[in-house]
């Protein structure tokens, strides 16, 4: 039942528009599963995915994505390390970095920033704003 | 002058008449447009949160099937709760009716201990039971709810073949989360028999013996 890891929701018979790759980084398959959802609506996003902040840096760096949206708490690599190293290489510093968690405590709001992304959202998202908040990103 | 009421009106041309009905007529048409326009967005409105629900619905389902092949049924519940309605303290209980009692088969972000089997009589446990309806702390009166029901935003009753065979006891919502919203209740209703039913596929999977 796993998704597939990439593919592009570019419909066919619309105008010409950019795509944008986007890595979706969570442990949690329900979350990916609904971004995913989410992120069909639009169809000029091409979606990547990684499981754990580990394979989110690994992807970054092979596959260069427009933007990460990245939960915190995932197993061998933290969303909050993953920032900090990808933040670090020249390669990935200017992909902007999304953090998006069940964590809407001040402190972990804190060092989401600290670590270097440039946006945090708490879940449950609501699928306006989250699309608000890429577009914003995306220039579009 | 107008509207004075002092008999001094000047007369109205019959050139300022036609353009005071065009006028008339162009702002009749504008705030027609307008009205139309806000009953669009409404309509739209409608279609996108329904779209929305229906998009958390399909995930939520996505899960428990995959949950059913890996086993992990609890895990799959928490998972939907924590990430489509917000809470990441959650508890699932079994429901005993010869014993009319609860016990605890599951939990997270909760202390076991406190959460001891219990009769099934008073508090949102036992109108749950009573009524066989889940049970929402918002609609509860204070004095109604069990000393450790005070934390309890939800008490989801688990049906399987119309009998109630357990509950999901919601804790705490997220400090993010300000309350319930009608979507939510929307979940609420489809855990009420898909997770129950997955949870008693996998109880049954663990009875089976193996050849």
């Amino acid at each position: 039942m796993e998704e597939t890891s990439a593919y592009s929701v570019t419909q066919k018979g619309e105008g010409v528009m950019s795509t944008k790759k986007i890595l979706l980084v969570d442990d949690s398959c329900t979350a990916r599963l609904v971004n995913r959802m989410i992120f069909s609506q639009k169809s000029n996003y091409v979606l990547i995915s990684a499981v754990d902040g580990k394979e989110a840096v690994e992807r970054a760096k092979r596959e260069k994505p427009d933007l990460i949206l990245m939960d915190i708490v995932m197993p061998r690599m933290t969303g909050l390390e993953a920032c900090r190293v990808l933040k670090k290489d020249k390669e990935t510093e200017r992909i902007p970095v999304i953090l998006l968690t069940t964590r809407g405590e001040e402190q972990y709001v804190q060092e989401g920033y600290a670590s270097g992304c440039s946006d945090y959202l708490t879940k449950p998202v609501n699928d306006v704003e989250l699309l608000d908040l890429l577009k914003a990103y995306l220039g579009e | 002058m107008i509207g004075t009421g002092d008999g001094n009106r000047p007369p109205i041309k019959e050139g300022c008449r036609i353009q005071a009905a065009e006028t008339d007529s162009s702002m009749h048409a504008g705030t027609e447009e307008l009205r139309l326009r806000v009953q669009q967005l409404s309509l739209r409105e409608q279609i996108e949160r329904n779209h929305f629900l229906l998009m958390r619905l399909n995930a939520a389902s996505a899960r428990l099937i995959q949950s059913i092949e890996a086993g992990d049924v609890f895990d799959a519940i928490a998972e939907i709760i924590a990430n489509l309605i917000g809470s990441e303290e959650i508890a699932v209980f079994d429901f005993h009716p010869s014993r009319q009692d609860f016990s605890l088969a599951w939990s997270l972000g909760v202390e076991a201990d406190a959460l001891k089997p219990f009769l099934c009589g008073a508090g949102m446990f036992g109108r749950a039971v009573q009524q066989g309806m889940s049970q929402f702390q918002e609609r509860q009166p204070e004095a109604a709810l069990l000393p450790f029901e005070k934390n309890l935003t939800a008490c989801v009753i688990l049906k399987c073949s119309r009998e109630i065979v357990g509950v999901i006891a919601i804790f705490g919502l997220l400090p993010q989360k300000n309350g319930l919203e009608w979507s939510d209740y929307e979940l609420f209703k489809f855990l009420e028999t898909y997770a129950a039913v997955a949870i008693q596929y996998q109880r049954l999977q663990g009875r089976q013996v193996s050849p």
